[in-house]
């Protein structure tokens, strides 16, 4: 019942800022998300599942009751989590609770909604990472946009309402593709499923159960459906050539929009890859190794290729959580313990890394009303601690190691070198590798011309070191990423535990 | 026994007529009267059928689209009063201030 | 002393200890956390000097400390410590050279007034355990990381100066540079992983060794691409050399390194003898075994060292500043080591590693205190006739120049000669790469003799160029303590290796350092080396005969740079006879437009690619889905044009499509048929 419970405190917290008055409602909003994050370390703490929920494994905190019936199909309401899921929900928790707390500074009008709205869609992300139910999970899934759409809608830069209606019809109507390709899969199993409980369905795959439907033979209904539902989740993810609204939504949203915009939500897309795509239909997958694999390193040299390009340091950081989730992606397709493994840690690493890199931008623009690397220089001079800890994730970022990003990619790299997908993953897997030398290369440039070299700044503000409220979310969030790259066992264990059992997944037709 | 076609046909000129007025007419009341001549010759099919197969559910139903008439033409009448207030005409060509 | 080898995690967690207290309370603390730094180092250096007692007395120590990564059905990625004679000989330089370092920063930069200095204080610190880090890890993997964290250290500390354009710079570019290299090491990394399953350096599942049995074929390891073993382990290898051509400023990424002298004077001494610089040669004795494997990667290391020797000996020359003939002597003299190395002097390199260390962090600290006593003007044609101002310095530092130079009886004569003789009887044995590696370098000590001295010529002697060299300020105890120490060792650390003496005179046991890296693992001892290099010896004139001609061309040849030197610029007014070069100095001067080269890689390559891309990206990619929206809206607004708000149009379309759907129906149902 505490995956319930989380949902239902979060939702309420929600509804209790909204008609908070605005005076008191981001410290309100802070103290009631502190709640979740207990939840989930609770959670975290009692944690004693074991296997991958969807194979058959050992499910935490499962609830499984039957909600509506549709036509053959009962509706399950159906929540658990598996090693794959839980450290995405501690995820959502801690960088929620810190990007409300980034909130104080840039967010002054309407803050009841505003916090009520950030509370609303932790509420609406923790359904999509615990729903085992495609109802349920689509429920969840799309009801995560609304939030969105309104934080950057209202909330946003000067072309807030071309970026949110770009973010919104983009996303939706990849969700509809998506769609499209589960609900051909659940016709072409026909009979063999009574409900649209996710472990079900994925079962009945794995049992062969897939027949044909609407004139196509089951395995091509199966790369059917494959491809529909991968490019769903490519829009979200996103990877190239599906990303351009991830750099206008950054851009136009406001600094927490944008943390929880690239912590979490692209962790939605790979999330929803690695169940639905690579779990419930490895062979497909596999066949499609090539050119996943030529998406995944296309992500990430093109993103970090673009990234070199940009004078904003938001942009930057957008277009380098492109190049990031590419990693993502390549891990995935490798099939290996290790690529499969640090896919879904590098869905943690980045996110608490991109969170640290936006909050850091964001921290910098609420003194000095200006991303633009060119406008300023030296900054390091006025606010040395925010610069030590922006320079700290810069390093995080380029994948320093003993901080998450490094054991993230490493895993990543060292499972798709050995994969056996295919004989060219090696030369797949030092391309997609260069993206350090490219990271660092942007990051460097952006951090010698902003934050170091004589002070300069055009501009009518004075430069002042930031609030504590403002720093303390920068330091935790450093700490987190220090403390998983020291120590990746934390969330790697259970990662491992359920993802092999996908690993083991032979043809199923 | 006359033969249902012939109900059928009847059913056909009378829908037909009422066709040709709702697609000739400007007038809001002559509109409304050629919708009514479309709803009586459905009810003529529903009554000559139910007649042919010897089965009252046709019948019953012919009541209720009498009903439901009658109903319609309330609403319509209403709605041309308001047509006319605000356009001093019925001529339903004249209100298109709610398009696009 | 049994377990002392127990504490040998103390060694590098101390340093580490005071990076955290430096960054923490280093504000609050005296001297701004140098105390906490000195205090650590020495206590380190204590510890190692015992494990290098423990060691010699032939203790060793293989153990897995940490599991960093637990792999369930995969391998485990770990942390160990390897102690044997090569890391504990690396263990007492590093923490000799870091307390030196330490206590010449507080005449350095606490006597001179900087501020900032708890984030010096901390970088020092951190990169003192960095590099300790490395030394003792035991497989690839930790080097590697350890490695990243050295190259993080330099560009905190090249850049300390951050409120100026130049260290911010420069650190970009150390950190960049290295990274290029370090993008190859990875792959290495990840390779070795995914070859042999294992990364150990030591132990039973050594990659080392289990490259040597699959060579055997003893059994099989995975190989990629198609390749044959040998083919593979020799991409792999080259793949490592990567990071190791970078860390340690090899041709062609050297370019970093002249410039990473905007950091203060300490810390070049830090980077330059025993850390950053040193752990790419040092990475490449660690994993000797590999090498040894793969004659084709040797060749390469060899033919690498020779050049950059070379090269960099030859920009040494017309250098003004005397951090910047500092840099290049460093460049040229890693690249003997990578020339023994890759000659299979694997004796020879390491012990070069070790009298460099000293040799070069005294010449670091030497130039240190002659720009405290300059005012931070480091131009050497400002200074001259220090001789009498600072006898301590002189003679520390000349000393350092002997040793340099590679004049006997100085350290840098012994392991130089040893490199260049393992060149030349290997080169001799059937190896004309070799011996083309072996030329270079020769050449490369005529220019050593020269740029050396003409350095301390232009610096020390000779008439006083300008006000401040007139009146130089003072130095303290702090400065020239370490110089005192460090001189001595540059004189007489090349003793403990006499191998000409030995093969001259037939004096046996006086190869101390040959004894002492033989006392390692039998996968990982000199004497198993030896047998594993692809090459046989050749002299000529017997073996004393090539040792005794050797010695005599290479020590001919640096007191002929010498003596050029003495003669060109050991007068009261030294002039600019480089001029007499004319374009060639203009090459040199601009280093062969290295930098050029790279720099318009990155702004005249890479960055018009990215805006292009920027571009396409803006215009062709985002292009086509505002198309697809604006395509959608535009046939939106023509379509709405049915909505005519007339009644009867409705209507008629309504008849109309009614007519339609029943023609339609009834083509379908034949009724036509």
């Amino acid at each position: 019942m505490i995956i319930e419970a989380l949902i239902a405190v979060t939702f309420l917290a929600a509804l209790v800022t909204f008609v908070l008055p605005d005076r008191i409602a981001g410290k309100a909003a802070f103290a009631l998300s502190l709640v979740p994050v207990l939840g989930s370390l609770v959670m975290w703490q009692q944690y004693d599942a074991s296997g991958n929920a969807l194979l058959g494994g050992n499910i935490a905190f499962e609830t499984d009751v039957v909600w509506l019936q549709l036509g053959q199909y009962d509706l399950h309401w159906m929540v658990g989590v598996d090693g794959i899921s839980l450290p995405l929900v501690v995820l959502t928790t801690i960088l929620t609770t810190l990007a409300i707390l980034s909130s104080w500074t840039p967010i002054s009008e309407r803050e009841s909604q505003f916090y009520g709205l950030m509370l609303l869609m932790e509420a609406n992300l923790l359904g999509v990472f615990t729903a085992l139910d495609f109802f349920v999970w689509f429920v969840f899934w799309e009801a995560v946009l609304v939030p969105m759409y309104f934080l950057i809608g209202v909330w946003g830069g000067p072309r807030r309402k071309y970026a949110a209606i770009k973010f919104f019809v983009y996303t939706n109507i990849a969700s509809l593709v998506m769609f499209i390709g589960f609900i051909s899969l659940v016709f072409g199993l026909g009979d063999s499923i009574s409900s649209l409980r996710l472990p079900e369905i994925a079962q009945a795959l794995q049992a062969g159960q897939l027949s044909g439907f609407a004139g196509l033979s089951a395995s091509a209904l199966a790369s059917v459906a494959f491809i529909a539902m991968f490019l769903g989740f490519a829009v979200k993810v996103p990877v190239v050539p599906f990303h351009t609204w991830l750099p206008d939504a950054h851009v136009e949203a406001p600094t927490p929009a944008s943390v929880m915009l690239a912590g979490v939500l692209l962790k939605m897309g790979t999330y929803a890859l690695l169940r639905f795509n690579f779990t419930m239909l490895p062979e497909t997958a596999r066949s499609f190794a090539l050119p996943i694999a030529l998406i995944a390193v296309a992500s990430v040299i093109y993103g970090a290729l673009l990234a070199l390009a940009q004078q904003d340091l938001k942009r930057i950081v957008a277009y380098s959580s492109v190049s990031s989730m590419g990693y993502v992606i390549l891990g995935l397709i490798a099939y290996t313990t290790y690529g499969v493994g640090g896919a879904t840690f590098q869905m943690v690493a980045h996110g608490l890394i991109s969170g640290l890199m936006f909050m850091a931008v964001g921290v910098i623009y609420n003194t000095t009303h200006t991303r633009m690397v060119t406008d300023m220089s030296g900054m390091a001079d006025k606010m040395p601690v925010t610069a030590g800890i922006f320079v700290a994730g810069a390093f995080g970022y380029m994948g320093l190691p003993l901080m998450a990003g490094f054991a993230a990619e490493f895993f990543i790299f060292k499972g798709s070198f050995e994969s056996t997908v295919m004989a060219a993953m090696p030369l797949f897997t030092g391309a997609a590798m260069f993206g350090i030398v490219i990271v660092a290369g942007y990051l460097l440039f952006a951090m010698q011309r902003t934050l170091f070299g004589p002070f300069e700044f055009d501009g009518d503000y004075e430069i002042t070191e930031a609030p504590f409220h403002d720093v303390a979310p920068l330091a935790v969030l450093l700490l987190l990423t220090i403390v998983l790259g020291v120590q990746p066992d934390i969330f790697f264990t259970m990662i491992q535990e359920a993802v092999n059992p996908i690993l083991e997944l032979g043809g199923a037709f | 026994m006359v033969p249902a076609q012939y109900y059928l046909i009847l059913s056909a000129a009378v829908f037909c007529i009422g066709l040709f007025g709702l697609l000739t007419r400007r007038n809001a009341l002559l509109f409304l009267m050629s919708v009514e001549l479309m709803l009586n010759a459905a009810n003529i099919n529903l009554v000559a059928f139910s007649y042919y197969w010897g089965n009252v559910t046709g019948q019953t139903f012919g009541l209720f689209t009498m009903a439901l008439a009658a109903a319609e033409v309330a609403v319509g009448i209403g709605i041309i009063l308001v047509l006319y207030r605000n356009f001093d005409d019925v001529d339903v060509t004249k209100a298109t201030t709610m398009r696009w | 002393m049994a377990g002392i080898l127990e504490f040998a995690p103390a060694i590098v967690l101390l340093p580490f200890l005071s990076f955290l207290i430096a960054l923490g309370a280093g504000r609050y603390m005296p001297k701004g956390g140098a105390l906490a730094g000195i205090g650590a180092t020495a206590g380190s250096f204590l510890l190692a000097v015992a494990t290098f007692v423990a060691v010699s007395g032939g203790q060793t120590y293989n153990q897995t400390i940490y599991t960093w990564a637990e792999g369930l059905d995969a391998v485990d990625l770990t942390f160990g410590l390897l102690i044997d004679p090569l890391s504990a000989m690396m263990l007492v330089i590093v923490t000799l050279i870091a307390f030196l370092v330490h206590v010449f920063s507080l005449g350095y930069m606490n006597d001179d007034g900087q501020t900032g200095l708890p984030r010096y204080y901390a970088g020092l610190g951190l990169f003192t355990a960095s590099m300790l880090g490395f030394v003792v890890a035991d497989n690839l993997l930790m080097a590697f990381m350890f490695f990243e964290l050295v190259g993080l250290c330099s560009y905190l500390l090249i850049g300390f100066w951050f409120r100026q354009d130049g260290p911010p710079s420069a650190a970009k570019k150390a950190f960049l540079v290295t990274r290029f290299g370090d993008y190859f090491f990875l792959i290495g990394v990840v390779a070795v992983f995914a070859t042999f399953g294992s990364a150990a350096f030591a132990g039973p599942d050594a990659f080392p060794v289990l490259a040597e049995e699959a060579l055997a074929g003893e059994h099989s390891v995975n190989t990629f691409l198609g390749m044959g073993e040998q083919a593979w382990f020799t991409v792999v290898g080259l793949l490592v050399l990567g990071g190791v051509v970078g860390k340690s400023a090899q041709f062609p990424l050297h370019t970093w390194l002249p410039d990473a002298m905007e950091g203060p004077t300490p810390v070049s001494a830090l980077i330059h003898a025993a850390t950053m610089v040193a752990a790419g040669v040092y990475l490449v004795a660690r994993m000797y075994g590999f090498y040894a494997l793969t004659p084709t990667t040797l060749a390469i290391i060899a033919l690498i060292g020779g050049f950059t020797a070379l090269f960099a000996a030859t920009m040494g020359v017309v250098k003004k500043e005397i951090k910047q003939v500092l840099a290049y002597s460093t460049i040229s003299q890693y690249g003997y080591m990578m020339l023994g190395l890759g000659a299979g002097g694997y004796v020879a390199a390491t012990f070069h590693l070790m009298t460099h260390a000293f040799f070069k962090a005294l010449l670091f600290l030497g130039a240190g205190s002659v720009i405290i006593a300059m005012h931070h003007n480091e131009n050497m044609w400002d200074m001259g006739g220090l001789k009498e101002k600072m006898p301590v310095t002189y003679y520390a530092f000349l000393s350092g120049s002997l040793a340099l130079a590679g004049i006997v009886p100085f350290a840098g004569f012994w392991s130089k000669d040893e490199v260049l003789y393992e060149t030349l009887i290997h080169g001799l044995g059937g190896s004309p790469i070799l011996l083309a590696a072996y030329a270079m370098g020769l050449l490369a000590v005529f220019f050593t003799g020269f740029y050396t001295f003409r350095m301390v010529f232009l610096t020390f002697h000779g008439e006083p160029r300008s006000e401040t060299a007139r009146n130089p300020h003072g130095v303290r105890w702090n400065v020239k303590a370490p110089l005192a120490v460090l001189g001595v060792l540059a004189a007489t650390a090349g003793l403990v290796n006499m191998v000409p003496v030995e093969k001259l005179f037939g004096i046996k046991g006086i190869d101390f350092l040959h004894q002492f890296l033989d006392g390692s693992f039998d996968s990982l001892n000199a004497h198993h080396y030896a047998e594993l290099i692809p090459y046989s010896s050749g002299y000529i004139g017997g073996e004393a005969g090539t040792v005794a001609i050797g010695a005599a061309v290479s020590l001919g040849l640096a007191l002929a740079g010498a003596g050029l030197a003495y003669v060109l610029y050991n007068v009261p007014e030294p002039v600019e006879h480089t001029e007499k070069l004319g374009s060639i100095k203009t090459v040199l001067y601009n280093n062969y437009y290295q930098d050029e080269y790279q720099v318009w890689i990155a702004t005249g390559v890479v960055q018009p690619i990215s805006r292009v891309l920027d571009k396409f990206d803006q215009g062709v990619v985002d292009g086509v889905v505002n198309g697809v929206s604006s395509v959608s809206l535009f046939l939106g607004s023509r379509m709405r044009r049915i909505q005519s708000g007339v009644v009867s149009n409705y209507a008629a379309l309504l008849t109309l499509g009614l007519t339609a759907l029943l023609l339609g129906l009834g083509l379908i149902g034949g009724w036509f048929a």
